[in-house]
């Protein structure tokens, strides 16, 4: 048994030896998959997301309203092997439902989608390992994708977790932000997912499940929202390395 | 195609990114992998005031702030290292002698590795709680270092290295690496070198401290350390013998005691499938050699007869016990059988050549088969078993005594180190074997020591000296030592709990202005005619009562609490203090409060004469009694007077007194009635425990005199409006919040408890006792008279009592609803909301009915189920051991009361063995045991008949001596040897009358 959460005020150190304001080290690669539309793989920590993009396509069910905008699916397929605990996820799992759902209006909300009516452009995601902050990474790693599908879009939608040291019930007035949880952590601890378009402070994604008091919120949301930033800088770096070498002609 | 790789390698950071990867095992006993990120940094402090280099990278939280360095710049030197020293123990270091590190005389500066507390976490969770607690205390500067976090000195397995030896490797990396850094730490501010402080790793593996030595770390085994102190002596006492012990063994090849343990996956594959048992291992109050356990698989317990099946449990331990064959099944014993007299003259510096069980012991245990094989047709027979290992011990620091006859006579003058025995004030714990320098000095004195283990090739468990409480006998050695018996905490308020009273302390009084915050939402109720009636010199008043006729010929009754919750806001260091003390605890002579004093006795507590901040249940009934409307509500009261219950009833009674205030009382009487006749008739029990109280001289605080609590009518009236209170609270709260309400409940007792009752009263008063329902059992109590002696009803209900299970507090989500049943009060539902002074369920009931009434939000620590079950479990043992450490105070003052007097009394027989009987005296309300060879300066023969519960006895004395037969006895007192305990002695005068 290591140590838990409940260490941390003893050296403003986490269960991985992170500041409460770091994140994990995030590296991803774009066309990963030679055969897919566009792809990306991402690692935030030891959480590992496969994402390809194939579309925009035709067909896409018609949506009541008239087929004016291309419609954006997302699948999401968790191995069996990602987690501790070797188990399948059923078909309808409804949490992975709410994530496909969350993923999908968030990118409807930056793709162009009036240019391609009665089109779709599906994301499917592979989650190889998990390590807390899942929702997270397959919004960064469909960012990318997306980027290399060459799909069209107002910016970059970057996303990461924020929570707090101190647990729901427990009083300690003096609580840390968090910046990207880890599962351990997750386990333990209120966090919230936060995804920000661009650059800007547009907050396109917030997800909260767990118990948290409110005045802790404030601080979860202002350190999310800076990591975002952070972490679109990542993402955006990784786009200018893949297109400085398409400019040099050494890939494809 | 791409490979993915490459992202590691190509990554600057990737340096500092390892990953720890472990093995664990599920409760389902899957074994699963888990990977963990680690990330090694540069930035973690050394937290030496002597570093400045540290200081300017040292992080910072999200407020900004800077943890204050906590090692000192000027550490204490010893005659080893003169220029100072800062600490590393290792972990077993920690495990052998905490209380050592926690004593005020050394052991300060110390630095406590991250790989060490993991380590200790592992293997005592209590012990690390303890070092977090130290490393939280400013004074004596202990510091958690992060070495795994730390670039330098983190270290990765090697190949084939044992993860103990990977540990011991990153201990001594971190010591080195802190003595190169203060060194250079030192160089940078310009001091001299032979200022830096020594950096000290104290271990005690052998091999550790050698490849420390070769390595050129400074290492020390504690006790060589220990050594170099000024006050060694005292302090070497403390250090647990467990090491010493076993190399001692090591050299010659001990001879094994006990059974070896199962293995823990053994006993948890037997515990699944059924053919083990676990539970909570109890020991017979009067025969140490008998333990029982309560398993689920058999309605009765199991019985754990002798030394070999007990096998190294003590009282309290979570053991696992195999289920003996039918043919080895006996009835628990009827024989008392004590360690002291068993086992008197044993050397406790011996140890080869004794057998587990010593003849003495063996012979006694025959007897007793011998006895029951006779009647194996009659002798209801019980499960035997022998606990074959141990899931959780439940050690603790025991109070007791040194035997006497266990110091050498040579060594209590010289300071040799001897092995003595301590005989613990508990008489189910058995005596320790301790290792101790001041022999001479700690005889004749209350100490306090700790198990530390209990190995196969010892007779008796090991342990060590804490300290020393004061002689033997005392009042405050005897206080103390009840109160660390009971776990009470009894030392003062911290300050941190202090500053959260209110500042204006004594002068505080309800705000003039009804404008004042205060008064929000409070309802104005000074105008009731509002009195408390409580026992004599109460100081902390938590109740008051009004009632008025209301015109429609109903009544308005109204019960006012104290509003603690006003004070006592949730989650400060008040809070928190009081419900670790969970209840006040009342000692004869001591109140060991739960509240600060300002708050209990003035602020809180509803005077008299003086505006005071309530909670206020007002309820609308006929005169019949019948509810007709409720309502909670904050409020303001002005008590008119404080009455005691003398007080009341006298005015009660006197005709000629027609004020407000007395007509009040008396509706209240008429109606309390009314409430008690419903009560009796849904089928709660009147229930009976021997209650005396001790008067003491008001100046000295000697006891003089022991009088049996007198019942008036004016108590039942308090209780009768308190249990009324209280239940519809209960309803409320649990209507308000379903999941967290904190309630009260008493579980109906299994069948097999009363059996033997039921039996003894069939057999010898032809009374029959029904216990199908509350109500049948408080029925055929009822019947339980007998004509010629009035007493013998209240000896009944006494028994019964003792049959019941404990009421025990819990938060509604954790049962059902049928479950919520309080028996003996036959009530649907119920909780403690009347005393917050005094408990702190009540304080938990009132904050949550503030917030179903909308006074204020709900918190979250009394709304989170988990929180709340905490707290049950915690109040839960408290209430038990503050009742339990009040009746042992009382049992100390009756003795003391009693001494150098002889008085004759009549008393009745509760229990009879086959070599003796409890006697129970209500006049003092003490009951004690009589042996037989008590009776006679020859020890009689006896002849016990189980079947009648007689014992006959011939030879030198013939008396005949049945159950619930009335005796008359001599009452002396005595010390008693095993405990150290000043004891009444009941000497058998004649059977029969006065």
């Amino acid at each position: 048994m290591p140590l838990d959460t409940s260490t941390y005020s003893l050296a403003l150190l986490r269960l991985d030896g992170r500041r409460w304001n770091e994140l994990r080290r995030l590296t991803a690669q774009m066309r990963t998959q030679a055969s897919a539309d566009g792809s990306a793989y991402l690692e935030m920590g030891n959480t590992k997301v496969i994402c390809t993009v194939s579309g925009p396509s035709e067909g896409g069910a018609v949506r009541p309203g008239g087929g004016e905008e291309a419609v954006v699916g997302v699948d999401i397929s968790i191995a069996g092997f990602s987690g501790v605990e070797r188990k399948r996820r059923a078909r309808n799992d409804k949490r992975v439902a709410e994530m496909q759902n969350t993923i999908a209006t968030a990118f409807e909300g930056v793709i162009f989608t009036k240019l391609y009516p009665r089109s779709l452009i599906t994301l499917s995601l592979h989650v190889l390992a998990q390590d807390g902050s899942l929702l997270a990474a397959c919004i960064n790693a469909c960012t990318l994708a997306l980027i290399d599908a060459g799909v069209p879009m107002k910016d970059y939608i970057a996303a990461c977790t924020a929570g707090s040291t101190s647990s729901y019930s427990s009083n300690e007035e003096a609580a840390d932000p968090l910046l990207d949880l880890n599962a351990a952590e997750e386990q333990e601890l209120p966090f919230l997912t936060v995804a920000t378009v661009g650059e800007s402070d547009f907050v396109s994604v917030l997800v909260l499940e767990t118990r948290v008091q409110v005045g802790r919120l404030e601080g979860m949301l202002a350190v999310g929202v800076d990591g975002c930033k952070q972490v679109r800088a990542i993402l955006d770096g990784v786009v200018r390395t893949r297109g400085g070498k398409i400019l040099e002609g050494s890939t494809v | 195609m791409t490979s993915l790789k490459r992202s590691l390698g190509s990554d600057p950071l990737a340096s500092n990114i390892s990953s720890k990867v472990y093995v664990r095992s599920t409760k389902s006993g899957k074994v699963q992998k888990i990977v963990r990120e680690l990330y090694l940094r540069q930035d973690i402090p050394c937290s030496s005031k002597l570093c400045t280099a540290c200081l300017k990278t040292a992080p910072r939280d999200a407020a900004g702030f800077l943890p204050p360095f906590v090692l000192s710049a000027a550490p204490a030197g010893t005659k080893k290292y003169k220029q100072g020293h800062y600490i590393i123990p290792d972990t077993n270091a920690l495990l052998n002698a905490l209380d050592l590190f926690e004593t005020s005389a050394a052991f300060y500066d110390v630095i406590i590795l991250q790989t060490v507390l993991e380590e200790l976490r592992n293997r005592s969770l209590p012990l690390y709680n303890r070092l977090i607690g130290l490393t939280k205390s400013e004074d004596k500067r202990f510091y958690v270092f992060f070495n795994d976090f730390r670039l330098e000195t983190y270290v990765v397995r090697e190949k084939g290295e044992s993860i103990n030896d990977r540990n011991d490797r990153a201990v001594r990396r971190a010591v080195k690496w802190y003595d190169e850094h203060l060194i250079q730490a030192v160089k940078a501010a310009g001091g001299r070198k032979e200022k830096v402080p020594a950096v000290v790793m104290l271990s005690d593996d052998k091999e550790n401290l050698r490849k420390a030595k070769k390595d050129g770390v400074e290492a020390c085994s504690l006790k060589e350390y220990v050594g170099g102190l000024e006050n060694a002596e005292k302090l070497l006492d403390m250090i647990s013998v467990v090491q010493e012990n076993r190399e001692i063994k090591d050299a010659k090849t001990a001879e094994l005691f006990y059974d070896e343990y199962y293995s823990v996956s053994k006993m948890g594959t037997g515990v699944k499938n059924g053919t083990l048992h676990q539970g909570i291992f109890n020991v017979s109050p009067y025969n140490y050699l008998e333990g029982s356990i309560k398993v689920p698989a058999f309605d009765k317990s199991l019985i754990v007869l002798g030394r070999e099946n007990i096998n190294r449990a003590v009282q309290g331990d979570v053991v696992v016990v195999e289920v003996l064959p039918k043919e080895q099944w006996k009835a628990p014993s009827t024989k008392i059988i004590e360690e002291e007299n068993m086992n008197k003259d044993e050397n406790a510096d011996a140890e080869e050549g004794e057998s587990v069980v010593t003849e003495k012991e063996r012979r006694a245990l025959q007897d007793e088969v011998k006895k029951v094989h006779s009647k194996t047709s009659e002798g209801r027979p019980q499960p035997t078993a022998r606990v074959v290992g141990v899931i959780k011990r439940n050690w603790r620091q025991y109070v007791g005594h040194v035997d006497e006859s266990s110091v050498s006579k040579s060594a209590k003058e010289s300071r040799k180190q001897q092995t003595v025995f301590l005989i613990p004030m508990d008489k189910r714990i058995p005596k320790i074997r301790v290792r101790t320098r001041q022999a001479g000095e700690i005889v004749g004195k209350r100490v306090l020591v700790t198990i530390d283990s209990w190995d196969r090739d010892s007779r008796h468990p090991v342990g060590h000296f804490v300290r020393s409480l004061g002689d033997l006998e005392t009042k405050g050695a005897e206080t103390e030592a009840l109160l660390l018996e009971y776990d009470v905490q009894y030392r003062p308020f911290p300050k941190a709990v202090l500053d959260c009273l209110p500042a204006e302390g004594h002068d505080w009084i309800v705000p003039p202005s009804t404008d004042d915050p205060g008064w929000k939402d409070r309802r104005d109720l000074r105008h009731l005619e509002i009195c408390s009636i409580d026992p004599i010199g109460c100081q902390d008043i938590d109740d008051a009562l009004h009632a008025r006729p209301l015109p429609n010929g109903n009544y308005e009754v109204g019960v006012h609490i104290a509003d603690v919750s006003h004070f006592v806001k949730p989650n400060n260091a008040m809070d928190a203090e009081a419900s670790i003390r969970g209840t006040t605890v009342y000692l004869v002579d001591k109140r060991i409060d739960m509240l600060p004093m300002l708050l209990g006795t003035d602020l809180c507590s509803l005077k008299p004469y003086i505006e005071r901040y309530a909670f206020s249940a007002i309820w609308e009934m006929t005169p019949d009694a019948e509810i007709v409307k409720s309502e909670f509500t904050k409020s303001v009261i002005k008590s008119r007077e404080a009455f005691s219950y003398e007080q009341a009833q006298i005015r009660v009674d006197d005709k000629s007194q027609q004020d407000d205030l007395t007509t009040a009382i008396r509706t209240l009487l008429m109606l309390s009635k009314k409430f008690k006749q419903k009560r009796m008739d849904a089928g709660a029990l009147s229930l009976s425990s021997p209650e005396v109280r001790v008067e003491m001289e008001s100046e000295t605080s000697d006891p003089i005199d022991i009088k049996t609590k007198k019942h008036l009518d004016t108590m039942s009236l308090v209780e009768e409006f308190m249990l009324l209170a209280n239940t519809s609270v209960a309803a409320k709260i649990y209507e308000a919040f379903p999941q967290t309400a904190m309630l009260r409940r008493h579980g109906a007792p299994p069948k097999t408890n009363f059996e033997e009752l039921a039996n003894q009263l069939k057999t010898k008063r032809n009374l029959d006792l029904r216990m199908a329902t509350s109500k049948e059992l408080a029925d055929s109590l009822d019947t339980c008279v007998d004509p010629k002696e009035p007493f013998f009803n209240t000896l009944v209900r006494i028994m019964a009592t003792r049959c019941m299970m404990s009421a025990e507090y819990f938060c509604s989500g954790t049962q059902a609803y049928p479950e919520f049943r309080h028996y003996g009060l036959a009530s649907e539902i119920y909780t403690h909301f009347t005393s917050p002074i005094r408990r702190y369920a009540d304080l938990v009931a009132h904050r949550q009915l503030a917030a179903a009434i909308d006074y204020e939000p709900l918190h979250a620590a009394v709304r989170s189920k988990g929180k709340l079950e905490a707290v049950c479990k915690n109040i839960n043992v408290r209430h038990r051991n503050a009742q339990q450490a009040g009746r042992a105070s009382i049992e100390y003052y009756v003795g003391q009361a009693l001494k150098g007097r002889i008085v004759e009394e009549e008393g009745f027989v509760m229990k009879v063995f086959s070599n003796g009987f409890v006697v129970f005296v209500p006049r003092f309300g003490i009951e004690s045991l009589i042996r037989l060879r008590d009776l006679a300066d020859v020890e009689p023969e006896g002849d016990f008949d189980p079947e009648n519960w007689t014992l006959r006895t011939s030879g030198s004395r013939e008396v005949k001596v049945e159950l619930f037969g009335k005796v008359v006895v001599r009452i002396s007192d005595v010390l008693e040897e095993g405990s150290g305990k000043r004891k009444v002695k009941l000497e058998l005068v004649k059977t029969g009358g006065k």
